[in-house]
């Protein structure tokens, strides 16, 4: 269907006028026929266009809203018609696609894109699927497909206001990810991916896919978050908990002498060998902190647990993960009962070893055999955040500088991405954009993209729910895509699907 | 109510000639002490023997002792575990369930694809015990997924519940490598949990479900298990009280020497030196070598001398682990080839004359490395099911070993 034809511009700026009884709207796909291949462009603006003055446009409206006068224009198709803006995004030759360089010839006609136009968009290695190619608000029967291995290795951030999908968005792309060998550890501080109540990830049908660990009432089949107090040392609360260089010291020398033990050293008030390293005070307000922070009790001169960090259990539930993770599985860590404090530290426990981990297969030449991992921090900012940066470094910063050289990413939600350092969001190799309000948040955006998103600030604003853009180093231009519902998703895996029906042959 | 949790008995376990007995020796032992401490019943979790086929001099004696548990109306609950159960039922458990040497606890039907386990009530005590077995790879994991609880956690009385899985967030550090299953997946209520698979002596009060008490082996199955251990045991449980009663058949004297800057003589003379003036009468020795050499290489550390030295002074059993230590000789292997099969040719000749086979010719040899390397490295076709995968590597490995396999 031919939607309009090109009258003047420039590149970057091609400038269609619209068929009269055409519609275009923001974020449309149009494809311009020219004699080098089909150009793919994007509407981002939508003006007004007449043939008639603006004085005399404003004279026939003031004559009608206030005399009342009944009038009819003379070939009012021809007179009064809507102005696209488009951006060429490719061009398309056979089944490749190619940056443009040219200009669609003047009065080319443009028209509705048509799935076959789409036929170089090919299933990349490692296809992760991340939605249906949208045109405008028309959804496309064109599934888009990333290399999951490289998405998540160059990290990802999905930026978008509350209530536009973020969360739906996560949850098709942890349930696309099942069996596709990608490690991914969701610290879940809303406990709403696995589903404990509700549709979630759990009904996947490749269940030993899915590790879920909470620390209260286990439902059946998951794990009880228990984490042993041996596994912290000091380094894992940088950048998580603001210890003074005094408490950091004094933390440091427990740990020097008393090795894994160092956390009950500081509560059960054991003296170091070295005496006066540091006032009284420091040790009492690294204590008291420890214990809040930890859910621990000191009474009668025995420690007890309360919480999630335990003296006789939890012993390999770091590891666990980590190795579950190394295994390309799902694990979602409901952080929903914890402070954001804690929350960030057993992400750090886990980020830091299995970080360690990957380190030390590149080191060894064993990287290749393993999965690319992604950790999903939920509100972002909490970590990578300017002022918490500011304070000091911390694993998370680390991975997303230099995770990437070491199959580790990060998969960052937020609906602030402008508090993020300008450096960290340039690392996010793919962005995932949905509807954003503010301004300051869409130029925080739009100033990192992997693409030149300049024009398209507006596009990013009228972004609906479930809608959006993305924009990577692994996409050939700024995809826009329609997000389907997480349980339509659900519903359409589980069709036709029946469970395998067990024998108990051993059963006496 | 007076009763025992054994588990891992490993009954066959150890190969070596001195050893063959030792679990057997253990688990009479253990028996006798049962019967000294007039206990009610007695709790196998999973194990029992190291085979689902053990050898009948070993079986023999266990027939014995359970008999004689039989003849004074002690009565045997088990389950059977990965080592001894069998996924076809063929096993010597079976046969002396059958016997009326004990109970296999694991029974119940199956409801709607579900699994439903009924308790086997104590006569003596009344206690209502059930559970699941163990299999290999962790793999009953499936069974406890399946595992139809609300009338488990509704029954009234005391309750026990015998399994041989390890618990994902009771497992100690240095198990991390064993499979295991959460917490979550045992049903819930139950006032003794008698768990057996993990070697691990530990006992604890879990909110929300009861006791979770793994007694560890009945003797240690391994050097590792040895060292860490020394001697195995079981659980004697008297109302609230959980006692560990060890078994000990040998004393344990062990050493871990540091070998970094000892040449293989000076790691000898420091084997000999520890030991002069030790008293090792009915001992298992147990030897562990770390670090680096500083010269030599780790096989030149004269372990004959050793061994013998240590014999002379009565030890029962001597065992090494060398592993561990390295050697700052390193030999460089130069090589022009191009590719990955030219240089895994050249490093096959380089190893050649390291197995000692009869006719076993050095071109043969070759050959046989050759091919399989080339079998063992195929892949699983598409559409093949691995059944049929195994099948096709197992008759060609067999093929080219000149063996049934």
């Amino acid at each position: 269907m031919i939607k309009g034809q090109v009258i003047s511009g420039e590149f970057g700026k091609i400038i269609a006028r619209q068929k009269s009884e055409a519609e275009i709207e923001i974020g449309e796909l149009l494809v311009a026929d020219s004699p080098n291949g089909k150009i793919l462009l994007q509407v981002y603006d939508l003006i007004y266009g007449s043939q008639i003055s603006q004085q005399n446009l404003e004279m026939i409206s003031g004559m009608k809203l206030e005399e009342g006068t009944d009038f009819e224009l003379f070939d009012a198709n021809l007179r009064n018609y809507m102005l696209a803006m488009m951006k060429s995004l490719v061009t398309i030759r056979d089944r490749n696609a190619i940056v443009s360089k040219s200009l669609p010839n003047v009065f080319s006609e443009v028209r509705e894109i048509k799935e076959d136009d789409l036929s170089f968009l090919t299933k990349p290695k490692n296809a992760l699927f991340v939605g249906n190619l949208r045109s405008g608000s028309k959804v496309l029967d064109v599934p888009i497909y990333l290399d999951g291995e490289k998405v998540f290795s160059h990290h990802i951030l999905i930026a978008g206001t509350t209530g536009r999908g973020k969360s739906v968005l996560v949850s098709n792309l942890l349930w696309n990810s099942f069996g596709r060998n990608f490690g991914i550890l969701v610290l879940d501080p809303h406990d709403e991916y696995y589903g404990r109540n509700k549709i979630g990830l759990k009904e996947h049908p490749i269940k030993e896919n899915i590790v879920y660990y909470t620390s209260k009432n286990a439902p059946i089949g998951t794990n009880t978050l228990r984490i042993n107090l041996d596994v912290i040392k000091p380094h894992h609360f940088d950048g998580v908990v603001d210890f003074s260089d005094a408490q950091k010291q004094a933390m440091s020398l427990y740990y020097k002498e008393f090795g894994d033990k160092w956390i009950e050293a500081i509560i059960l008030e054991k003296p170091l060998s070295i005496e006066s390293a540091f006032r009284a005070e420091t040790l009492i307000v690294v204590r008291r902190r420890l214990l809040y922070l930890l859910d621990l009790e000191f009474a009668n001169n025995q420690l007890f647990c309360n919480g999630v960090f335990q003296l006789n259990s939890g012993f390999t539930t770091i590891s666990d993960i980590c190795k579950h993770l190394e295994e390309g599985r799902i694990v979602i860590v409901d952080t929903s009962n914890f402070s954001g404090a804690v929350e960030l530290l057993i992400g750090s426990l886990i980020a830091n070893e299995i970080f360690n981990k990957y380190k030390y297969y590149k080191m060894n030449g064993l990287l290749n055999s393993k999965p690319v991992v992604s950790i999903v921090l939920e509100e972002a900012p909490r970590v990578l955040g300017k002022e918490v940066l500011e304070a000091g470094p911390n694993i998370f910063a680390t991975i997303a500088r230099e995770g990437r050289k070491f199959k580790v990413g990060l998969t960052a939600i937020t609906q602030l991405p402008s508090l993020i350092p300008r450096e960290i969001l340039a690392n996010m190799n793919t962005k995932i954009i949905l509807g954003i309000e503010m301004k300051p948040e869409r130029q925080a955006i739009i100033e990192s993209a992997s693409q030149d998103l300049s024009d398209d600030d507006r596009t990013i604003a009228s972004l609906d729910i479930g809608e959006a853009i993305i924009t990577s180093n692994f996409a050939r231009f700024v995809t826009p895509i329609s997000i389907p519902y997480f349980e339509d998703v659900v519903k359409k895996t589980l069709k036709g699907k029946e469970e395998v029906v067990m024998e108990f042959s051993e059963l006496g | 109510m007076k009763f025992a949790h054994l588990a891992d008995c490993h009954i066959g376990s150890w190969r070596d000639p001195k050893l063959k007995d030792i679990s057997t020796l253990a688990f009479c032992k253990a028996i006798d002490k049962c019967i000294k401490e007039k206990i009610d019943f007695i709790l196998i979790a999973g194990d029992l023997f190291n085979t689902s086929f053990p050898r009948l001099d070993n079986l023999k004696t266990v027939v014995s002792k359970f008999k004689q548990l039989k003849d004074l109306g002690i009565p045997v609950y088990i389950v059977p575990g990965s080592h001894d159960y069998s996924p076809s039922g063929k096993t010597i458990l079976d046969v002396l369930e059958e016997a009326g040497l004990f109970f296999n606890v694991f029974k119940g039907t199956v409801e709607n694809g579900k699994l439903k386990l009924n308790f086997t009530i104590d006569k003596n005590t009344g206690a209502k015990i059930t559970g699941i077995l163990g299999k290999r790879g962790a793999l009953e994991k499936t069974y406890y997924e399946k595992l139809i609880t609300e009338h488990l956690e509704k029954e009234d009385g005391y309750k026990i519940f015998l399994f041989h899985s390890g618990i994902d967030e009771l497992k100690p550090k240095e198990m991390e490598n064993i499979l295991s299953q959460p917490l979550s997946l045992l049903p819930k209520g139950f006032d003794y949990y008698a768990g057996g698979h993990v070697h691990i002596v530990d006992d604890k009060q879990i909110e929300g479900y009861g006791r979770i008490a793994y007694p560890g082996p009945l003797f240690p199955n391994s050097f590792a298990e040895l060292e860490k251990l020394e001697r195995g045991g079981f659980f004697i449980v008297e109302d609230e009280n959980v006692k560990w009663e060890p078994i000990q058949i040998y004393n344990v004297e062990k050493l871990e020497v540091d070998c970094n800057h000892l040449s293989p003589d000076g790691v000898k003379n420091k084997i000999l030196e520890h030991f002069k003036n030790k008293e090792l009468n009915n001992t298992l020795v147990l030897i562990r070598l770390n670090g680096t050499l500083e010269s030599g290489k780790p096989s030149d550390i004269d372990f004959k001398e050793i061994f013998e030295y240590l014999y002379n002074k009565s030890a029962y059993f001597v065992m090494k682990s060398s592993h561990a230590v390295s050697s700052k000789e390193f030999e460089e292997v130069k090589t022009d080839a191009r590719n990955v099969e030219d240089i895994e040719s050249f490093l096959i000749k380089e190893h050649l004359g390291q197995i000692k086979l009869e006719n076993l010719t050095l071109e043969k040899e070759e050959e046989l490395i050759k091919n399989l390397m080339r079998i063992l490295v195929t892949e699983k076709q598409e559409g093949e099911i691995v059944p049929d995968f195994e099948r096709r590597v197992k008759e060609e490995v067999s093929r080219i070993l000149e063996l049934e396999l």
